[in-house]
């Protein structure tokens, strides 16, 4: 006698025991049950690039309230909202980012421009200006905005640059023609800093994140220096091709230093090898004139004379996002928000904008499907880069056409040069002139 | 930087300073001192509802032998690379699992001594022997105004007739219930479901039409004049017609758009069938030529003499990924023939009653309509290689009376071949041919209304383009492959094969005699036996028919016919050339051989004496 067994699907295991409740699913992964698995996955991909782009609108909002050119941001370490912005007018203004109001407004709180800020411990503010004064505000929110008188003035001897407050500790630096200490207990400074033969404008100074008590400061004379207040001296120098115009500690990384410079890239820096920078970051096709990093120590933004925004990962050099928008004039600053969810930069036509930092990212509340299908869509796209129409789409931005044709001249150039370089080496003797690395380029002179 | 934390006089803010030397006690140096709470309960009650985002979720260990990617020196590359081989390990791994997590197991007839034959067994035994809910599969529906043709869904739940005179039907067969029922009054040739149910496509009389689930008209396909077949590319949405005129014409159903047109030149064409592993059209033509079209090309794909006489019936194997196709023609022959190379069918074998209906189930069960009678053939001995003209054993067999039998289809995810005759349809038990698991995201038979709404949307986001259809369906994220013939003289520049002169051409196709350079050189130098890159050695004869005449050979006959004794300005110039000449292919085959450096170039090389 034959065994027959015919193949049944039993209903009871297939469909819902109850109304209401989910339909079973039964899965087979077997892959020929899966035809066309891979082209369908490449269609995803691309629909999900396209998707991206799609909902790409960075931009958030405006803080108004400056009349004249925003010329400094700093955000209040340890909240996510407080934000303070100094102008060229000389107002300083402090502005919630959650409610996007404006919290504080100091009107005239230096003649001529604010070119630092910083916040103190607790909710004291500290600005410099060019009029050679450190004025010490109090901005908690309880007082009332009509008293606008500073709770300390620091009288400098010249017109200061730049500000920063130490970490822990009720010390600040001030950059002029100088590196001063302060301490803001004490009306003059605690000690200067400069490095020996240095003549320079002191334009930017900033504290080590977590090696506290070092500092970097970059100068008129192309040079990055460093400082240890223990030591109280400069403890080494790099003069580099170009100046810089900011620079930015990794917050992650102590020994990691983001330079902004002047000749359109930015370069980040080891301190412990001064000698060439860790990475060149090409884009921008002008001057760029400041910089950030995210409290993650994974991107940073920078800001330039393009009057474009962008956006870089750690360590790839090309390719950031780029943020633009019509009205925008030449960005002055740029800070990341300490949830490293947006990006505000101050801009030449006095206002603060806010941008969020991944462009397609929905504000508000995702559910968890949501989450999954965002997260499936970024494995995609990172998986099918490499796909020409899928990478291509990703990887274009759209550019204002003075930017995108200042591009263009400025790749002709720099080909052009690469020509005229590899022509003659080749009329050379052979091996006496090598080309040279890109980074070795940078560094001129290295002093200690 | 060493000196950063060499003791200096450190600059402390004044207050610290008073802190340390007064000692005085105050409040914040007490808070570190509290214990903390033994554990976060607001923390671990949100942890059980929450889904940790996938990159922090824990991982399984990581598999072994994973390639390590030692070779690379790139850091982060290396790590990347490592990542990926881990993931996909341990995604076939997973794999592995899930297929222990199937449920339904494949259905069978087994035999139970050597005496027993599985085709004796007739289908009252089988309902006999299958389960009360399979045994609804065993149906007979007596219809007029045959023959009858049918397709299934490709959930296997939905069934739609079509009888010559017009009668078309579409009905969910578990439950019973009809959806539509039409009286078309005119010839209709085929039928297919598009998507799913709720669509359907009717090759009539002069036009094709697609009428809805509730069987409305919602089109004429104007441009499909007198189709006979009919059918439909579910990933790329396109419903291929082929009809008397000859045509091949593709049809998106999601824009509406004619995607491509082929002419065949072959006729009126009476058979056709997909492969669903890459939505290659099957067509069988009246010559006996069969012959595979994609949208992408005007010509086919493949084109084979498959039958000396009318094709009439082509399947192609979905259980193997589309490695085999079957085809029958009107002589009574069935061929067996493997996709990859087309040279001979692996196995042919003739029925008798003329023209057989085929079709290839989803485990490989072979049926064949043929005469008075559908048999079926199972794997693996229909897929073998077999030179002997005799049908493969049989596995199970089913009269019916009503001639001709016009159609063959088997239910998916069921043990049921439906067959179409003269008097209706008749679906018969075969245990065995269906797959048993059936993958909700792919196609469900027990899927809901909502579910298969959702299945639309998804299925037009993830519609391939027509271009992208191939023979090869992995080609998609695939590299592109080398280039055979277009490679280069020198790795610089890629001329085309075509272009290169003709002894290149010879040696990228391994056909250059180079052996007589070689042998030149050797009959100027050493001369002995050993010879040839290659390192073969030749005999003197071959060495002799192959060696190079009449060029460089005059100044050695002048030589040779110079008496050793008289010294003769002109030989013995003749003789120095020659010594140099000599030294000089020596020099160049050290050079090769990389036992002497090659001079530099210096500027004062224009004053030697060449």
């Amino acid at each position: 006698m034959v065994k027959i067994s015919v193949l049944q699907h039993s209903p009871s295991v297939h469909l819902p025991s109850r109304p209401g409740d989910p339909t079973p699913t039964s899965r087979n992964l077997d892959p020929l049950m899966h035809p066309f698995a891979r082209a369908r996955e490449r269609t995803r991909a691309l629909n999900a690039a396209k998707m991206d782009r799609l909902f790409a609108k960075p931009f958030v909002g405006s803080l108004e309230g400056h009349i004249d050119a925003v010329e400094v941001l700093c955000k209040k370490p340890g909240t996510l909202s407080t934000v303070a912005s100094g102008s060229w007018d000389g107002g300083i203004m402090l502005h919630n980012l959650a409610e996007r109001k404006q919290l504080h407004r100091i009107q005239g709180a230096h003649k001529g421009k604010v070119s630092g800020l910083c916040f103190g411990d607790g909710d004291r503010l500290l600005s410099c200006g060019v009029d050679s004064d450190i004025k010490l505000w109090n901005v908690a929110p309880q007082t009332e905005t009509s008293d606008q008188r500073p709770l300390n003035v620091f009288p400098g001897k010249s017109p200061f640059n730049s500000i920063d407050h130490h970490r822990s500790d009720p010390l600040f630096a001030t950059a002029s023609n100088i590196v001063q200490i302060w301490d803001e207990t004490k009306s003059a400074a605690v000690s200067n800093l400069t490095f020996p033969t240095s003549t320079e404008t002191v334009t930017s100074v900033r504290f080590n994140l977590s090696e506290t008590s070092v500092l970097g400061s970059i100068g008129s004379d192309r040079t990055f220096t460093l400082y240890d207040i223990r030591t109280g001296k400069a403890e080494r120098r790099v003069i580099m091709q170009m100046r810089s115009n900011a620079l930015s500690w990794s917050p992650t990384f102590p020994t990691s230093v983001l330079l902004a410079s002047e000749d359109h890239n930015l370069y980040t820096f080891d301190v412990r090898q001064l000698s060439s920078p860790t990475q060149i970051y090409k884009a921008h096709v002008a001057a760029v004139t400041s910089c950030d990093w995210s409290p993650t120590g994974l991107e940073f933004v920078s800001g330039g004379w393009d009057r474009t925004v962008r956006i870089w990962k750690e360590g790839q050099g090309t390719g950031p996002e780029v943020y633009h928008t019509k009205r925008m004039q030449r960005v002055s600053s740029t800070i990341f928000s300490a949830d490293a969810r947006f990006v505000l930069t101050g801009s030449d036509d006095g206002n603060v904008r806010i941008w969020k930092a991944k462009a397609s990212e929905k504000l508000g509340i995702v559910t968890a499907r949501e989450r999954a299908a965002i997260e499936y869509r970024d494995t995609l796209k990172e998986r099918w880069k490499w796909d020409s129409e899928v990478g291509k789409i990703s990887r274009t931005r759209h550019l204002p056409k003075p930017v995108h044709q200042a591009a263009k001249l400025k790749r002709t150039m720099l080909d052009a040069r690469s020509v005229k370089e590899e022509r003659r080496r080749k009329h050379t003797r052979a091996g006496e002139s090598k080309p040279k690395a890109e980074r070795k380029k940078v560094v001129i002179a290295e002093q200690s | 930087m060493d000196s950063l934390f060499a003791k200096a006089e450190a600059i402390q803010p004044l207050e610290k300073k008073r802190k340390g030397s007064g000692g005085a006690p105050n409040k914040k140096s007490h808070k570190p001192n509290k214990p903390a709470p033994p554990s976060d309960r607001i923390l671990t009650s949100v942890a059980q509802h929450t889904a940790l985002p996938k990159s922090l979720r824990p991982t399984s260990p990581t598999p072994e032998n994973v390639s390590k990617h030692t070779h690379i020196k790139d850091l982060k590359l290396r790590t990347q690379l490592t990542r990926q081989a881990t993931h996909a390990a341990r995604s076939k791994a997973l794999l592995q699992d899930a297929e222990l997590l199937l449920t339904d197991e494949v259905g069978k007839i087994q035999a139970e001594n050597d005496m027993e034959r599985t085709w004796r067994i007739g289908q009252d035994e089988v309902v006999q022997g299958a389960g009360q809910e399979a045994a609804k599969g065993r149906q007979e529906w007596k219809l007029d105004g045959g023959p009858y043709r049918s397709r299934y869904t490709r959930n296997g739940r939905h069934l739609a007739i079509v009888g010559n005179m017009g009668h078309v039907a579409t009905f969910d067969w578990q439950t019973g219930s009809m959806h539509a029922e039409l009286q078309l009054q005119e010839t209709c040739r085929d039928i297919t479901f598009l998507h799913d149910h709720s669509h359907f496509a009717v090759a009539q009389k002069k036009y094709v039409f697609i009428y809805d689930r509730d069987g409305v008209e919602l089109h004429r396909l104007k441009s499909h004049i007198e189709s006979t077949r009919l059918e439909f590319l579910p990933y790329h949405w396109l419903l291929a017609s082929v009809g008397n005129s000859g045509y091949l014409k593709y049809q998106d159903t999601s824009t509406g758009q004619l995607v491509a047109e082929h002419r065949t030149k072959l006729g009126a064409c009476h058979t056709m069938t997909q492969n669903r592993h890459n939505a290659v059209i099957h067509l069988g033509h009246q010559s006996g030529v069969v012959t595979l079209w994609t949208p992408n090309l005007p010509h086919p794909a493949v084109q084979l003499l498959a039958h000396l006489g009318p094709v009439v019936g082509v399947s192609v194997d979905p259980s193997t990924g589309g490695r085999y196709m079957a085809t029958s023609g009107q002589d009574g022959i069935v061929k067996v023939w493997d996709c990859r190379n087309w040279k001979g069918a692996i196995r042919e074998w003739s029925t008798r009653g003329g023209g057989a209906e085929l079709e290839w189930s989803a485990k490989g069960s072979l049926a064949v309509a043929t005469g008075g009678s559908v048999n079926v053939y199972t794997r693996p001995t229909i897929q073998s290689p077999f030179s002997a003209k005799v049908a493969p054993p049989l596995y199970l067999t089913h009269p019916i009376p009503h001639r001709p039998l016009t159609s063959v289809r088997f239910c998916p995810f069921q043990d049921i071949l439906t067959i179409g005759h003269n008097a209706g349809l008749s679906s018969i038990l075969v245990p065995g041919s269906g797959e048993p698991n059936f993958d909700s995201a792919e196609a469900d038979p027990f899927e809901n209304k909502k579910a298969r709404r959702e299945r639309e949307v998804k299925g037009l986001l993830d519609k391939i383009q027509p271009d992208m259809i191939a023979l090869d369906p992995d080609f998609v994220g695939s590299l592109a492959p080398p280039l055979k013939l277009t490679t280069a003289v020198n790795d610089k520049v890629d001329i085309p094969f075509a272009h290169l002169p003709r002894l290149e051409r010879l040696r990228l196709q391994g056909k250059a005699d180079e052996s007589e350079i070689m042998d030149g050189d050797d009959a100027d130098g050493s001369g002995d036996g050993e010879d040839g890159s290659n390192g073969k050695k030749q005999s003197r004869e071959e060495r002799e028919k192959r060696k190079m005449r009449g060029k460089g050979k005059s100044l050695k006959r002048y030589l040779r016919k110079q008496r050793k004794n008289v010294i003769d300005p002109t030989a013995v110039s003749i003789r120095a050339k020659l010594e140099k000449q000599k030294e000089e292919k020596r020099v160049a085959r050290a050079i090769e051989k990389g036992e002497m450096e090659p001079r530099k170039p210096s500027a004062l090389d224009r004053f030697r004496r060449s």
